[in-house]
């Protein structure tokens, strides 16, 4: 403190009242903490520096104090558009720097007030994000500011840069990057081994989640033909490993052969598709049966994976193969009422006929997973004769059955791990694009709209092309008037056209002459997907198109030169 | 590209038959015509064919070597002891259901309507956690009202009503296929006079009921608690309006308690009905006494050990399992044992000697770890001449293999003896009674029950037993041991009661009773003092008797509780592996996926030398992609796990990899990762995707 004193009756410029403020700022910040630890720092700083920034902050000085100073001198442009970035309104970019020094102010004033409610509300997260150390670092660094009633302006525009460089740097705004600092690190894996509970809290903790920006609309996704295709380029190193596999699983195969004897059921689960294996069971069973008894076993394979399939259609077809010829004409709407036909058929037979071997893939894929359908299939479980093989894909398919109906199942677990692509099972093109949620682009994408276009009348594909220009425009204007904003797809799907505006057009351009027409044409594309409509807030239709801009280019290139 | 590589890259078959919902599957070369009518006749025709395909489902053991005989036996003698075990279960089973059963049946003859005071008779049955008990009950109860002609018991789930409609719908055909099948059903309907009447008329059911005379319709409700309370409130009060007519009896399987039930139904609803509550057993006690019978009854001949013991209970109450579910796991240990145990053939009654008298067997019985122990302690008893036999003569090996494979099962039988005994005098010293004979079973076949502070107390407690409580356990005793030392103890207590059959119970040295704490004024002061009663002759001629009875059991419970583990030849009677059970009953799908994706070299048995800690192209594409979705934080930028992903791939390919294949590769990984349920779109970001699974979790 003595420093400081003989410190402050060496600078003569500024009155002296105001000097007394700051010392009573600094006194009043040593309570908290911050202003005790960095003394020294503080006071060789101000004795290199000219005595009018004395007052520089106390934790700049280590290392970064020399900087600022030089970059201050040279006057660089660069931090100002920076400073202008974040504080200033972008419309008058010229005049924000030189002319209104209090805007600056005002912004500073605004972090400071956000800075002291940060620390004050100190919490855990904003160690993570840094924002704590920032607002410490604002709030000391302005107190110069605030001492000073008549600051030059040129050093307050100096001084201010490069805190706003840092700000931007290390504010939790997303499009700031990373913060620097291990401190300020938050990083996804923690140091560590955490155990999986505590990675889970340490991973869904509140606060902003730091992710990069960057997305998909320069990758160019796969269409279905191209994954096919590109698939089948692949060779796979772990051919003779996977093929190692299976024929382990397939050694087992006597053994699933007496569980079934003994009135056991099974299942197997594991990751890859098990699809192969039931295929060869079924084979080798058929050839077993057919070696001992000379005739065949009856073998129903069933895929659960296939949408649509009902219950009801897989009980009918157990029915056909037990009773062959002998079915009734009318078998009966509900999965019971065949369900109950195929057991007193079964029963009729008696117990010395041939099991009935029953293999289900997927029992636990979306079409079969209903509560519902597994009770009946439990219900097929238990009666006797059939015997019952079923597949499980997902991690957590025993939920799916409860003790009563576990006791019905009567199953046995194999752990079949075949490393097999889901391929029969799941439309992985489709899949994928559901889960980056660009559903709509699989309707026909750009190639899928051409060709619906070509059949189209005149009319309609003038429509469509005043409709795409239209878009375009707002989206080039939008990204002029708006160049924060980015560009990405998320926004490319928000842009729309107001439906009467678009029906003005259409007018004028002689495309539709009334409005009955125009909503036939608009119906149109409707059908084939080829625009979207929403309610904007007042009420008014919005009409869209599902496709990303590149592609709407495409298609209006080839409107018009077609 | 040709499409047969295509189709073989993907794994996908030819045939179409991926596509199809189900089919009945042909294979692709026989796949004829003509063939399915001729073998439908062969079926028909054949009687004892089962046995013949059971025969071939048993794999020679002993690297495909063994004999063909050697695995009939072994699966014939599966055969024949599971069928005594099963009749045991079943007989326990019944047992445990009679009591009830009758009650429910006595319920069901003589209650109706008109004893109700026109309310449905109900039976609400508690089952608690023992689901299945009830399934058995109502089978049986349904036999017995067929049989006697008085009526049937329709059984009707949660599942068969989600409407009205179908509910009665389902009633009246369950009712009429119960008793005239499936075709009695349709020629009920069609057979009628009059106007043809909707299937969930109730009319029908009332027709039927007139037609068969029915005096008891039993409408049991499976899983009560599981149905629409608005719909059990209609269908009740349908019945109620019906009752007249149609004598029902409803029966409540509630796995709650009787109160949560009625509490969900409205009271006008509740009013409608009048009844009894009825409870099951539960499970628990029902597994104690199949275990007991298991493994105590004089003719089993294979124990299951203390592991299996062990996993068999933490499986039964982890998952609150029925009684059935219980004996199933303890068939499919019999059934691991001999299905996979070439010493299995060794049960074979009479023992073949002839054609056990392979190599193969003789060397496996030579390498079993307890034949080098038993080797080893003849040895430094001596007897090495007998070591050098069983090594080189097969013959010898094999008698002596007989010999001792029946006194180790003598021993077991003797080991689960003790156990019980145990058990008696347990429920004479133990006020608290905890100690099942299963808990028993687990500590005597790991060898611990003989030094266990169990018995330590129990043969503390013992000696302050008075005479009447001793005379009656020795009896209960005899009835386990047929031992003579037991029977003179028995003949000396009963000669000394005779002697003094006035003094009432007699009471030995020991008990606490007889020692007498005098209370003395000496110099005013109060001086206490214990000291031994003045013990009458009897009762000092009862101590000796205690201590003999003492002395007795001590000794015998030291030379029987031996360790199962130690016995030559244990692994032929005696089944302890815990993981078939284990693996097969509870399994663990979520660590099996999360470990093939976390660590796939622990499956794909890699002949290149890959290390397993890092990710490379050389691993599934999913499991790749999976260790890099265990990195990411919650929430997942899509194009940067594509950047990390086909990063993997740059890396290690350099140039040659072409990025759209990879890109491919990153589609099939994303979709199966979706799948599993591990990721989802998530609305935060543009093309981020939200984690949804921790493994290990």
């Amino acid at each position: 403190m003595k420093r400081k004193l003989s410190d402050s009756g060496e600078t003569p410029a500024v009155s002296t009242p105001k000097r007394r403020r700051t010392a009573l700022e600094q006194a009043n910040g040593a309570p908290n903490g911050h202003a005790p630890t960095h003394p020294p720092p503080n006071g060789d700083a101000s004795y290199e520096l000219p005595p009018s920034r004395d007052q520089s902050t106390p934790k700049k000085a280590n290392g970064i104090s020399a900087t600022p100073l030089k970059e201050s001198g040279l006057k660089t442009p660069t931090h100002k558009s920076k400073a202008r970035d974040l504080f200033a309104t972008p419309t008058k970019p010229k005049s924000a720097t030189a002319a209104t020094p209090s805007r600056v102010q005002n912004a500073d004033r605004s972090a400071r007030k956000k800075s002291a409610r940060v620390l004050f509300e100190q919490d855990e997260d904003a160690a993570w994000d840094g924002s704590e150390q920032l607002a410490e670092e604002i709030l000391q660094g302005d107190e110069p500011d605030i001492g000073k009633a008549a600051p030059p302006l040129a050093d307050s525009i100096e001084a201010d840069p490069e805190e706003v460089e840092e700000k931007g740097a290390k504010q939790p705004k997303r499009r700031a990057g990373r913060p620097k600092g291990a401190r300020n690190k938050r990083s996804p894996t923690p140091e560590g081994e955490l155990p999986a509970h505590e990675r889970y809290f340490f991973q869904n903790r509140a606060g902003p989640v730091k992710t990069s920006n960057a997305n998909l609309n320069k990758v160019s996704l796969l269409t279905h033909e191209e994954y096919f295709e590109k698939m089948g380029l692949y060779e796979d190193p772990c051919r003779d490993e996977k093929e190692y596999l299976l024929s382990l699983h397939h050694r087992s195969f006597p053994q699933w052969a007496f569980e079934f004897d003994e009135g056991f059921n099974i299942c197997i689960f594991g990751y890859g598709s098990k699809r192969k294996l039931v295929e060869q069971f079924a084979d080798w069973t058929y050839h077993h049966s057919l070696s001992n008894t000379a005739s065949p076993s009856i073998i129903i394979i069933v895929n659960g994976y296939t949408p649509g399939i009902s219950i009801r259609s897989i009980f009918a077809t157990i029915v056909t193969a037990v009773m062959g010829d002998d079915v009734p004409s009318k078998l009966g709407a509900q999965p019971t009422e065949v369900l109950e036909l195929l057991q007193s058929a079964l029963k009729s037979g008696g117990e010395t006929e041939q099991p009935v071997t029953v293999l289900i893939n997927s029992i636990d894929a979306p079409p079969l997973r209903r509560a519902a359908n597994q009770a009946l299939l439990a219900r097929l479980a238990a009666t006797p004769r059939i015997r019952l093989l079923v597949t499980a894909d997902t991690p957590n398919f025993p939920v799916m059955w409860d003790i009563s109906l576990r006791d019905q199942l009567n199953l046995v677990f194999h752990d079949c791990t075949t490393f097999l692509p889901f391929s029969a099972e799941a439309d992985v093109v489709e899949e994928v694009h559901s889960l980056l949620g660009r559903k709509g682009r699989r309707v026909g994408g750009k190639e899928g709209v051409g060709f619906v276009l070509k059949s189209l009348p005149e009319n309609a594909r003038n429509l469509y092309r005043l409709l795409l220009t239209e878009l375009i425009t707002v989206m080039e204007d939008g990204n002029q008037s708006d160049d924060e904003a980015p560009a990405d797809g998320c926004k490319a799907d928000d842009t729309g056209i107001e439906f009467r505006q678009l029906y003005q057009k259409a007018t004028e351009e002689f495309v539709a002459s009334s409005e009955m027409m125009f909503r036939t044409l608009l119906k149109e594309f409707h059908d084939h997907q080829m625009i979207t409509s929403r309610m904007d807030a007042s009420g008014g239709e919005i009409l869209g198109v599902p496709l990303s801009r590149d592609e709407m280019e495409g298609v209006l290139e080839d409107l018009v030169l077609g | 590209m040709d499409p047969d590589g295509l189709n073989d890259a993907l794994g996908l078959s030819d045939d179409k038959s991926q596509n199809l919902g189900a089919y009945i599957y042909q294979p692709p070369k026989h796949g004829k015509a003509g063939e399915r009518p001729s073998k439908r006749r062969k079926v028909s025709v054949s009687g004892n064919e089962p046995a013949q395909i059971d025969r071939q489902r048993f794999v020679p053991l002993l690297n495909g070597d063994e004999n063909a005989q050697s695995v009939k036996l072994r699966h014939d003698s599966y055969q024949q002891l599971w069928s005594e075990q099963e009749h045991k279960i079943q007989a326990i089973l019944e047992d445990v259901d009679a009591g009830v059963l009758t009650e429910v049946s006595s319920f069901v003859r003589e209650t109706s309507s008109q004893t109700c005071n026109g309310c449905i008779p109900t039976a609400l049955v508690t089952v608690g956690s023992n689901v299945s008990s009830l399934s058995r009950l109502l089978s049986r109860l349904n036999e017995q009202l067929i049989s006697t002609e008085e009526g049937s018991v329709v059984v009707l789930e949660s599942g068969d009503a989600p409407n009205l409609k179908t509910t009665l719908k389902n009633i009246i055909r369950a009712t009429i296929t119960n008793t005239d099948g499936n075709d009695g059903y349709q020629r009920f309907l069609t057979d009628r006079s009059g106007p043809r009447l909707l299937g969930y008329d109730l009319d029908l059911l009332h027709d039927y009921v007139q037609r068969k005379g029915t005096k008891k319709l039993v409408l049991a409700l499976r899983d009560s608690e599981a149905f629409d309370t608005g719909l059990l409130t209609d269908l009740l009060s349908l019945f109620k309006s019906w009752i007249d007519r149609i004598p029902f009896t409803i029966l409540l399987g509630i796995s709650t308690s009787v109160e949560l039930f009625e509490g969900r139904l409205p009271r006008s609803c509740v009013a409608l009905l009048q009844g009894k509550h009825f409870e099951v057993q539960e499970a628990g006690n029902c597994v104690d006494r199949i275990y007991e019978s298991l493994q105590t009854a004089s003719s089993t001949q294979l124990w299951l050990g203390r592991n299996i013991t062990s996993t068999l209970f933490e499986i039964t109450s982890d998952y609150f399992q029925s009684p059935e579910a219980f004996s199933r796991m303890v068939k499919y240990a019999y059934m691991s044992h001999f299905f996979a145990n070439p010493l299995a053939v060794l049960f074979a009654k009479p023992v073949p000697i002839a054609l056990l008298s392979q190599r193969k067997l003789c060397e496996v019985i030579r390498n079993l770890p307890s034949f080098r122990i038993f080797c080893e302690d003849l040895v430094e008893e001596g007897s090495t001449k007998q070591v050098r036999d069983m090594l080189e003569n097969d013959g010898y090996l094999l008698k002596e293999t007989i010999r001792c494979l029946d006194a180790g099962q003598q021993k077991m039988r003797s080991i689960f003896q003790a156990v019980l005994a145990v058990h008696v005098c347990l429920q004479y010293t133990q006020n608290t009674g905890k100690a099942t004979v299963s808990d028993l079973s687990v500590r005597a076949l790991s060898g611990e029950l003989a030094d266990s502070t169990l018995v330590d107390d129990m043969i503390a407690m013992m000696k302050a037993l008075d005479s009447n409580k001793l005379d009656e356990l020795i009896g209960r005793l005899q009835d386990i041991l047929y031992n003579e030392q037991l029977g003179a103890i028995k003949a000396n207590l009963k000669l000394l009661l005779e002697t003094c059959p006035e003094s009432g119970s007699l009471r030995s040295g020991y008990n606490i009773n007889s020692t007498v704490t005098t209370t003395t004024v000496v110099q005013s002061r109060v001086q206490l003092s214990k000291g031994k009663a003045e013990l009458s002759e009897q009762d000092v001629e009862y101590t000796k008797i205690i201590d003999q009875l003492l002395v007795f059991l001590q000794d015998y419970l030291a030379e029987t509780l031996i360790r199962p583990q130690d016995m030559f030849l244990h692994e032929a009677f005696l089944f302890d592996l815990r993981n078939p059970l284990k693996e097969t009953f509870a399994p663990r799908p979520r660590f099996a996926i999360e470990r093939a994706l976390a660590t796939p070299f622990d499956y794909l048995l890699s002949s290149s030398d890959a290390t397993a800690t890092k990710i490379s192209a050389k691993q599934p594409a999913t499991a790749i992609l999976y260790q890099l979705y265990l990195e990411s934080g919650a929430l997942v930028n899509v194009h940067d796990l594509w950047r990390a992903f086909s990063g993997v791939f740059e890396n290690e390919e350099g140039d040659s990899c072409d990025d759209r294949v990879v890109m491919s590769l990153f589609y099939s990984a994303l979709s199966e990762l979706k799948t599993f349920g591990v990721i989802k779109n998530s609305r935060k970001k543009t093309d981020h995707l939200a984690k949804s699974a921790w493994m290990g979790l």
